[in-house]
């Protein structure tokens, strides 16, 4: 490509990376290959994040996730990570509904210590 | 937080040609037939036109209420990531944990876990949201077998022939917090984050602390094995 079109590449380099055309074209050829390679990293990066928070919602509840992924296979319920990790984060009772669903499945988990609750608390 | 679904989920009806809409007179999930009602007009048209994010969608009427409020962001088909507003140091959460024959690392890898927020289902690695943690009594921590005069702590000036080596126990008598501060940043990631992640550590000899005001709560720890065995 012309050198425009790398100069409109390198926007936001740092250095003569963004100024100087020989730099700029290193730059932006290994940004490019970082992209196409990350590209694929992000799907297995992304799934990762969904299992820690997945783990560390569990965990709040006594199971942990190996635990509570074999219980919902037994139950055949086939939410994916994604989605497992949301409702986590924004629906507590629902997300506690599973864990008890998995916990049933598949027992041998300890209730998690948790601080005296009051009122409605006492629900999650 | 409110669920904001938009038609990008599998439960929405897309068509292209606005001919097929008769046909969908009986969806999926109306499985019986329907009894002869005295207002056809409304039954030949069970499913209604949504339009959102620029997209339609046509949806049968028995589930118009799950797309009551789709003028929000889409919740649940993008990862969530935290605004500003959802870690602000002020709102964040202050444990207290006190030191006295605990051993050492089993304290220390409990302490970073709280502060990077691991045990939160909101954890993100990019962003803080951990918890502050006090550590008081910082100078009666325990460790097992020898290595309370074994233990070596190790640091180097820069200069050829500047390595000072200290015992577990000389560095107790000197500077005790450092002995806790060392073991807990040795476990919080390293770099820009985790220096300023380790500064919501404040370790402190002795059993008073200057945040009564923050009202800290005891931390919740689940490693039976913390305690020395006396």
């Amino acid at each position: 490509m012309n050198k425009k079109e790398v100069f409109k590449l390198a926007k936001g380099f740092r250095g003569r990376a963004k100024n100087c055309i020989r730099i700029a074209r290193e730059r932006v050829e290994k940004a490019l290959q970082y992209s196409y390679r990350d590209r694929r990293n992000k799907k297995r990066d992304m799934r990762s994040l969904w299992i820690q928070r997945i783990n560390a919602g569990t965990r709040q509840h006594g199971v942990n996730y190996g635990n509570f992924m074999h219980g919902l296979v037994k139950e055949n319920i086939q939410l994916n990570r994604k989605v497992l990790s949301e409702i986590s984060m924004h629906e507590p009772y629902s997300f506690k509904a599973l864990v008890d669903i998995s916990r049933n499945a598949f027992p041998g988990n300890k209730p998690a210590i948790s601080p005296k609750k009051e009122g409605l608390a006492i629900l999650i | 937080m409110a669920m904001a679904v938009n038609c990008a989920t599998s439960s929405s009806l897309l068509l292209t040609k606005p001919s097929n809409k008769p046909s969908l007179k009986k969806t999926p999930f109306v499985g019986f037939s329907l009894p002869a009602a005295p207002k056809p007009s409304i039954q030949l048209n069970r499913v209604s036109k949504i339009c959102c994010q620029e997209k339609t969608a046509l949806v049968p009427a028995g589930q118009q209420w799950m797309f009551d409020d789709i003028t929000g962001p889409d919740v649940w088909n993008k990862t969530w990531y935290p605004k500003a507003a959802d870690h602000i140091n002020t709102d964040k959460p202050w444990y207290i944990v006190d030191a006295t024959d605990k051993i050492l690392g089993r304290l220390a890898s409990t302490i970073a876990i709280h502060i990077r927020g691991k045990n939160l289902a909101t954890y993100t690695p990019s962003v803080d949201m951990g918890a502050f943690v006090i550590v008081v009594n910082a100078e009666k921590v325990a460790v097992s077998g020898k290595k309370r005069t074994q233990k070596l702590y190790r640091r180097h000036s820069g200069r050829p022939g500047g390595m000072t080596v200290e015992t577990f126990d000389q560095l107790q008598k000197r500077i005790p917090e450092r002995i806790i501060e060392h073991a807990v940043r040795g476990m919080l990631p390293k770099g820009r984050l985790g220096r300023s992640l380790f500064t919501h550590l404040k370790v402190y000899t002795g059993p008073d602390h200057p945040h009564e005001a923050q009202k800290p709560v005891e931390l919740p720890i689940r490693d039976k094995r913390i305690q020395k065995q006396t």
